[in-house]
């Protein structure tokens, strides 16, 4: 209700609090279920054994169930159970469509049951948080559409004239979720459970990265820091600190997040220039996340005792704290130099944790613990049961957090330690590290179990009040609005698009493009009209301070241009990464080196590794660094992986990388390892004895080649009897091998196991192509910053000595 | 608190700020100015960006990366092979065999050999594992493959066999030649020298 206007008219809204409940059952139940996962998986890489020898309990699948299962089951639930409580409350009106709700809770319910049912099945996309098969993907994009028009059209109906800043993270979540999800899942099926994604090796890389990066900014955070800003201020019973640091906030974060995805990507063969932009826009992210954890904290003002006696708010200022803390450290671990350490190590598993136990698992119980008592109508069932929680939670995450330090930095060092004249490296087996990190495991396994307990308390203490009360749907008095006299939703687009802020914006993003991109000269001069564009704004924002002030509070009673621009801002990072990068012609940005086609056998083989998840632990990508180049060989290059669809770069190596395996050792030792990992000392390897028993469907390669070939890889015309034949000569050569004395393995040809040797004895290879004809170059965009595969050569010597970005196509 | 009433505004100790007059569903909220700290956090690494950007693109002072890798490496390969000069040169038949009487030796030999050769050769050489057959030769026996001579085994545990998808990889580059003498004088300790050769 407003204060500042007479009411016309009063209407009485009962809010649908019917599907807030049930979302807030779900996120508890699966909230379980993706941290026993979690549990498991962690407690298997401390005990092998724990994979039971088994395909479905195996860690290469269970690990995408645990991470999808809290991403999207978990987190998804309660952000939808917060969402649409304080929707209806902000906008004053139930929620549009009881139907659209329904559709969306069971829907969204089926959609997680389906995953976790296929992820151990080994159907994957081997994608990292978008692993879930197409079909699948279909349902997800419906039901976010669902969402997405039930939500909009409750803001449609609303009868509060203005939008408060909960409600604009709920816009750019929506609105940026649907693109991201979209991009990244386009694909091609070759059956009804398998596909390919359109995007292969570089390309693919840094959509996936521009995805996962802001899966974690758009579907863990935004939506939180929404709900921050209705729960915490109505839990402490105070004022939010600042409006205006909300909007600088909340703008910087939306528009600055986006651009930070190739953060994952660094030392790799991406060109220099996305990993440039991804390392500062990750270190100018920093001030907008304290953003809203000042903003978040400072609310307590006035109000700190309450941290003393009320549990939903210890969990919420230690949610907050914790968000504070992991926006800290994933700048930190932007910082190139600080990545080529950190990365592919559980620093960065102690960092997302930090981020999901943290800041998303304290905030739902702190939700959880207020919701719960008001949707059902009673006191909490145990306060005491509800402070025993935050406490073994609070110490399960820092044991957690602390000891993936601790194991990441220490094995980082260890894999870079060298002997006294730096020729050799002290470890030379990647094996011989992992004896160092089997405390710190455990000591996160056991972290990750107080956690667990703690949540568990909570589903206790959750059911008991549910049990206690009964379903309550809370019914308001409000005053409905009238549209023009509210002055809401009549904003024209030309005030929109042509007021000051907004067209000295658009001018300033449009120049600084220029000086990314133009070459030399004119990118100077982009440069130069850039900064009176900027004195400009600055001056106009401190001469009509207040006219900037009016308009934008009368965006804020203008869901739709509100939205729009939110999409604008979003769409703007993404599209100056993805661009360049899709449309360059291929096969001229390869730095000199082109990827060896994969034979029939060994495609089959490959989508065997994806759909078993090696990827979850070996990466295939060796890293522009010394000591990488030491222990892998030489760094890979764009070229070398350009036909692979999905990418295998990997994120996390729980064993060595596998980019030049092929041929390092013999067949007769990968399949006795595949069998039996133990062979190496101190191997925590699975055992995939299964490989040996199960077919490599040779019949869906006709099929798979095909969709590659429309992929845009170069496969000679082979007719279907061809690509089977092939394959299995293939096949029996490699089981000839293998019975050579003295390994005298018998193997079936047509085992998967075969499938999976010939795809491992392939990797590394590559043609080396002239690399004056085959220069990298992304538009003229300045990336031509690492040499050629190839001694110079007399011509590209002879080109002019000016920056890298005159290289041209 | 009942839900819809304006919370209670009192502003903090210290300062007076604006109270906004809207209420959201019993939220309000306070203006208060942006903290200047955390401003210039914020400038400071837009500024950083630019000055970074142009430093690299435009004035060049950075080394590529490739470029610093490829010297390095090439830096490290070529002391490598001095090293391997210099071991060589010290070493023969008679010496391996020497070394492999000297328990310091060995034990150092023993270390490597258990991290690196026991997936292929056993623990005890047989190249078995609880009686499965593994992959490489048996060390344990009197039949060598690639010759007898201790400089042979030197040999092909430093280079490799000759085609890897059937045999064995090259241990110096990633072991270097110390180690490599050190696992061939181990294997030795499992043999007898032959007639005329001196080892005490």
């Amino acid at each position: 209700m407003t204060t500042d206007r007479a009411p016309t008219s009063t209407l009485s809204i009962t809010y649908d609090d019917k599907t807030p409940r049930l979302f807030l059952i779900a996120t508890v139940v699966w909230g379980i279920v993706a941290m026993a996962v979690g549990a498991l998986i962690a407690s298997q890489l401390n005990y092998w054994r724990l994979n039971f020898n088994m395909e479905w309990l195996s860690f290469g699948r269970l690990r995408p169930l645990h991470t999808n299962a809290a991403i999207f089951a978990f987190v998804g639930n309660m952000m939808f159970a917060g969402i649409y409580y304080s929707t209806q409350r902000l906008c004053r009106v139930r929620t549009a469509s009881d139907l659209l709700s329904k559709i969306h809770f069971w829907g969204w319910q089926a959609i997680i049951v389906a995953a976790a049912v296929t992820l151990p099945l080994g159907y994957t996309r081997g994608k990292e948080y978008a692993e879930l098969i197409w079909p699948i993907n279909l349902a997800v994009a419906a039901i976010w559409v669902v969402f997405a028009i039930n939500f909009f059209w409750t803001l449609k109906k609303r009868n509060e004239p203005s939008l408060y800043v909960a409600l604009w993270f709920y816009i750019a979540t929506i609105i940026t979720v649907a693109m991201l999800y979209i991009v990244n899942h386009l694909q091609i099926p070759t059956g009804l459970l398998h596909s390919y994604p359109v995007f292969g090796g570089v390309q693919d890389a840094l959509v996936q990265w521009w995805y996962g990066h802001n899966a974690v900014a758009f579907f863990l955070t935004t939506p939180i820091l929404g709900i921050m800003y209705y729960f915490l201020p109505k839990a402490v019973d105070r004022p939010v600190y600042s409006y205006r640091l909300s909007i600088v906030h909340f703008w910087s974060l939306v528009f600055i997040y986006i651009w930070a995805g190739p953060h994952h990507l660094l030392n790799t063969d991406l060109p220099k220039w996305l990993q440039m932009v991804g390392m500062w826009f990750s270190l100018m992210l920093w001030a907008p996340s304290w953003g809203g954890m000042l903003n978040g904290l400072l609310t307590l003002r006035g109000a700190w005792d309450k941290l003393r006696t009320d549990p939903v708010v210890k969990f919420f200022v230690v949610g907050v704290t914790f968000y504070g803390m992991s926006t800290f450290e994933g700048p930190l671990l932007s910082i190139r130099a600080v990545n080529s350490l950190s990365h592919y190590t559980d620093w960065t598993i102690g960092h997302v944790h930090s981020g999901t136990l943290g800041w998303n698992g304290f905030m739902a119980a702190g939700m959880i613990y207020w919701l719960a008592p008001r949707l059902w109508g009673t006191e909490l069932w145990s306060k005491k049961l509800a402070d025993f929680h935050f406490w073994i939670g609070l110490v399960g995450i820092l044991l957690y957090v602390s000891s993936m330090w601790v194991s990441g930095i220490m094995q980082g060092l260890l894999l870079n330690a060298t002997n006294a004249d730096g020729t050799l490296l002290e470890y030379g087996e990647y094996v011989e590290t992992i004896q160092y990190i089997q405390y710190p495991m455990l000591a996160r396994l056991i972290g990750g179990v107080f956690y667990l307990l703690g949540f568990s308390l909570l589903a206790v203490n959750f059911f008991q009040t549910i049990r206690k009360g009964k379903p309550v749907d809370s019914t308001v008095e409000v005053a409905a609005l009238n549209p023009v006299e509210a002055d809401a939703d009549q904003m024209k687009w030309r005030e929109v698009i042509f007021s000051d802020p907004i067209f000295l914006f658009m001018l300033g993003i449009v120049l600084l493009l220029g000086v990314f991109f133009l070459p030399p000269f004119a990118n100077t001069l982009a440069l130069i009209l850039f900064i009176p564009v900027t004195i400009k704004g600055v001056v106009t924002f401190q001469r009509s301070n207040k006219t900037w002030a009016a308009w934008y509070e009368r965006l804020c009673a203008n869901w739709m241009p509100f939205s729009v621009l939110a999409l604008i801002s979003v769409a703007i990072g993404g599209a100056v990464q993805i661009i360049p990068t899709i449309t360059v012609n291929r096969a001229a940005n390869i730095e000199g080196r082109l990827q060896e086609l994969y034979t029939p056998l060994e495609l089959a083989g490959r989508d065997i590794y994806v759909s078993e998840g090696c990827y979850n632990c070996h990466s295939q990508m060796i890293r522009t660094l010394v000591p990488e180049v030491m222990r892998y060989g030489d760094y890979s290059r764009i070229g070398e992986s350009i036909y692979d669809h999905p990418f295998q770069w990997g994120s996390k190596r729980t064993g060595p990388d596998l980019a030049r395996e092929g041929g390092k050792r013999s067949d007769a030792w990968h399949y006795n390892h595949l069998m039996d990992p133990r062979m190496v000392t101190g191997s925590i390897m699975p055992s995939y004895a299964w490989l040996a028993e199960k077919d490599t469907d040779i019949k869906a390669l006709p099929a798979k080649i095909g969709v590659q070939r429309m992929l845009g890889v170069p496969y000679p015309a082979m007719t279907n009897h061809e690509i089977e034949q092939n394959a299995i000569e293939q096949a029996t050569k490699i089981t000839q091998n293998l019975r050579q004395p003295p390994a005298t393995i018998y193997a079936d040809p047509n085992k998967q196991i075969v499938a999976v040797i010939a795809y491992l004895q392939k990797l590394g290879s590559y043609k080396v192509l002239d690399p004056v004809k085959h220069e990298p170059a992304l538009l003229g965009l300045p990336d031509q910053t690492r040499p050629k595969a190839e001694p110079e050569t007399e011509a590209s010597t002879a080109a002019p000595e000016a920056e890298p970005s005159t290289t041209t196509n | 608190m009942s839900e819809g009433s304006p919370s209670k505004a009192t502003p903090s100790p210290g300062s007076t700020p604006e109270l906004r007059e809207h209420v959201y569903d019993g939220i309000q909220e306070y203006d208060q100015k942006l903290p200047n700290w955390w401003l210039w956090t914020f400038y400071l690494a837009i500024i950083g960006f630019f000055v970074w950007w142009l430093m690299y693109y435009s004035a060049g002072w950075f080394e590529k990366d490739g470029i610093g890798v490829d010297a390095k490496i090439a830096e490290i390969n070529e002391k490598k092979a001095k090293e391997l000069e210099a071991m060589m040169a010290t070493l023969d038949d008679a010496v391996l065999w020497k070394m492999s009487r000297n328990p310091l030796i060995t034990a150092k030999g023993q270390a490597t050999f258990e991290v690196t050769c026991v997936a292929c050769h056993g623990k005890d050489l047989s190249a078995t594992m609880g009686g499965a057959k593994l992959t490489g030769l048996p060390l344990n026996d009197t039949e060598w493959k690639y010759g007898a001579n201790p400089m042979d085994i030197f040999k092909i545990v430093s280079k490799g066999s000759p085609d890897v998808t059937k045999g064995m990889i090259a241990w110096e580059p990633s072991l270097g030649p110390a180690k490599v003498a050190e696992v061939v004088a181990y294997v030795l300790s499992y043999h007898q020298p032959p007639e005329g050769v001196e080892v005490k």
